[in-house]
């Protein structure tokens, strides 16, 4: 297999994991959260150059760390939760360009953080990628009925005895490490479209909870797959060719959606 | 009478302020209580922590061993992004249980059985939520404002549909309300709750306290002690004057 089989391997199970999880990011209203929590991740990149380790796990620890202080500072109830959110991404991604500049990585190094890079796509990054995807959808599909059960009512949820703060610190986990997974491919400024965009498509012809989650993960496939071989044939980033294509298939299926002029239920 | 769940001296405080203090309930398998009290009076906070989701600053709660609770919470935060069909809901649990045709025709959902549920109404959205706790084939349900936002046909049917369940289940009741009175015409036992328990018994007695008049007043008082009780059993009728300031 060459190292671009192996690339295009990694982006489709990044694009199947992102798909459920993107689903619950949009009932449960999380589209800010995911996009906080990549911008840390440029803090992760620094913490790894500074430190000397795998960006992947520098990159998991911050956005950990991330989640845990935006949980503590909610039950603070001081801000809301956008400012909150917005407060900490742009802190984390300033700090972060800054600590690289001082760290000495240059324009390319930046710009490959920000957009996505394949040919910086290794063996071991396809392997770790593979890996998180699988360890991630396993996860998922174990916890199914208990999250679907605590998107419909925390309460009832819980009466019925699901644990929801853990379901909730798995479903935050599991978005920490598929954007720790997934900043070589599509990059750090576009992740959180690789999670809402198909599961947004996907919404439009479904009618039930597991029919979306699949739908989604069927177009996010065919989007990552096919940005990632127009970059390889062009000089294009790939990270903005796959949420250019993920938007246009949107923008025809919603067009499509209208004219059959049946409400989504 | 078993004892089927028991809250003893429960204390709750939220962010400095008194929620429930020194406060004790029993609801023993066949009773039917109702909890009222004005806005913010805790009603749901005790419901919470006798279901085990808050966990009180002091006091405890006791339950049978094994005890089946079907639940009915207030709202559904159903976001319309969220397809999800009736059929789908009524199976939507961690036991993997599938749907039962008599709970079905029991609370008259069978039409609904296709349809999404952002696209109910408010009386089929409580009775599709009554049908999901019947699925757990519990002793006892609690449900928390059942009736709120129905309009007053929906409140009358969702009543009738309890007192039916009630009877031919033979199940406990516990839920809160602040319909005073559907309360009064159909409950067993009401219990009334302000930070305390105010009063509590029959609601012909309850309606008759000084402590009820104090919090609803005067002429609703005097409304409620007319209506015609038609529970054909006999209870003590003494109130329970459970006063525990401070």
């Amino acid at each position: 297999m060459d190292s671009f089989t192996i690339a295009i391997l990694a982006g489709v199970a990044l694009a199947s994991l992102a798909a459920p999880l993107g689903c619950f990011v949009i009932w449960r209203r999380m589209a800010y959260f995911g996009d906080g929590l990549s911008h840390s991740a440029l803090l992760g990149v620094a913490v790894s150059m500074a430190f000397n380790i795998a960006s992947e796990i520098a990159i998991l620890f911050v956005g950990v760390g991330f989640a845990a202080f935006l949980v503590f500072l909610q039950s603070r109830r001081i801000l809301a939760t956008d400012t909150l959110l917005g407060l900490l991404a742009h802190a984390t991604l300033a700090i972060g360009i800054l600590a690289m500049s001082l760290l000495g990585a240059d324009e390319i190094d930046m710009h490959d953080y920000l957009l996505g890079s394949i040919t910086s796509v290794t063996t071991e990054n396809a392997i770790y990628i593979i890996a998180t995807a699988l360890l991630c959808l396993t996860g998922l599909i174990k916890l199914w009925p208990g999250l679907l059960l605590m998107v419909t009512s925390e309460d009832l949820a819980q009466a019925e005895g699901v644990n929801v703060r853990y379901h909730e610190a798995a479903l935050m986990l599991a978005m920490a490490l598929l954007v720790a997974a997934s900043i070589q491919l599509v990059g750090i400024l576009l992740i959180t479209s690789l999670l809402i965009i198909p599961a947004s498509c996907a919404r439009l012809f479904s009618q039930s909870p597991e029919k979306m989650a699949l739908t989604a993960g069927l177009i996010g496939i065919i989007c990552v797959a096919a940005g990632m071989l127009g970059a390889r044939e062009t000089t294009l980033d790939p990270g903005p060719l796959i949420v250019a294509i993920m938007v246009g298939l949107f923008t025809v299926l919603l067009g499509l959606r209208l004219i059959q002029r049946r409400p989504p239920h | 009478m078993t004892t089927l769940i028991e809250g003893i001296d429960l204390c709750l405080s939220r962010q400095a302020r008194v929620i429930l203090s020194n406060v004790s309930l029993k609801v023993d398998a066949g009773d039917f209580i109702t909890l009222i009290g004005p806005n913010g009076a805790g009603k749901s906070m005790l419901l919470k922590t006798l279901l085990g989701l808050i966990k009180p600053d002091r006091g405890r709660v006791i339950r049978k061993d094994g005890l089946r609770i079907g639940f009915v919470p207030e709202s559904l935060n159903l976001d319309p992004t969220l397809p999800m069909s009736v059929a789908r809901f009524l199976t939507l649990n961690t036991h993997g249980g599938g749907l039962s045709e008599d709970i079905i025709s029991e609370t008259n959902i069978v039409d609904l059985l296709g349809r999404q549920m952002t696209a109910l109404s408010g009386g089929e959205r409580q009775r599709v939520l009554l049908a999901r706790a019947l699925h757990a084939d519990p002793e006892i349900l609690i449900l928390d404002e059942p009736a709120q936002n129905l309009d007053m046909s929906g409140q009358l049917n969702l009543y009738a549909l309890m007192e039916k369940i009630f009877k031919q289940r033979k199940i406990a009741i516990l839920m809160v309300s602040h319909d005073l009175h559907l309360v009064m015409s159909s409950t067993q036992k009401v219990v009334c709750l302000y930070e305390h328990i105010c009063c509590s018994g029959e609601p012909q007695v309850v309606a008759k306290d000084p402590e009820f008049i104090s919090l609803f007043g005067e002429d609703m008082a005097r409304l409620l002690a007319v209506y015609p009780h038609e529970h054909d059993h006999n209870h003590d009728h003494s109130t329970n004057h459970g006063h525990h300031h401070g």
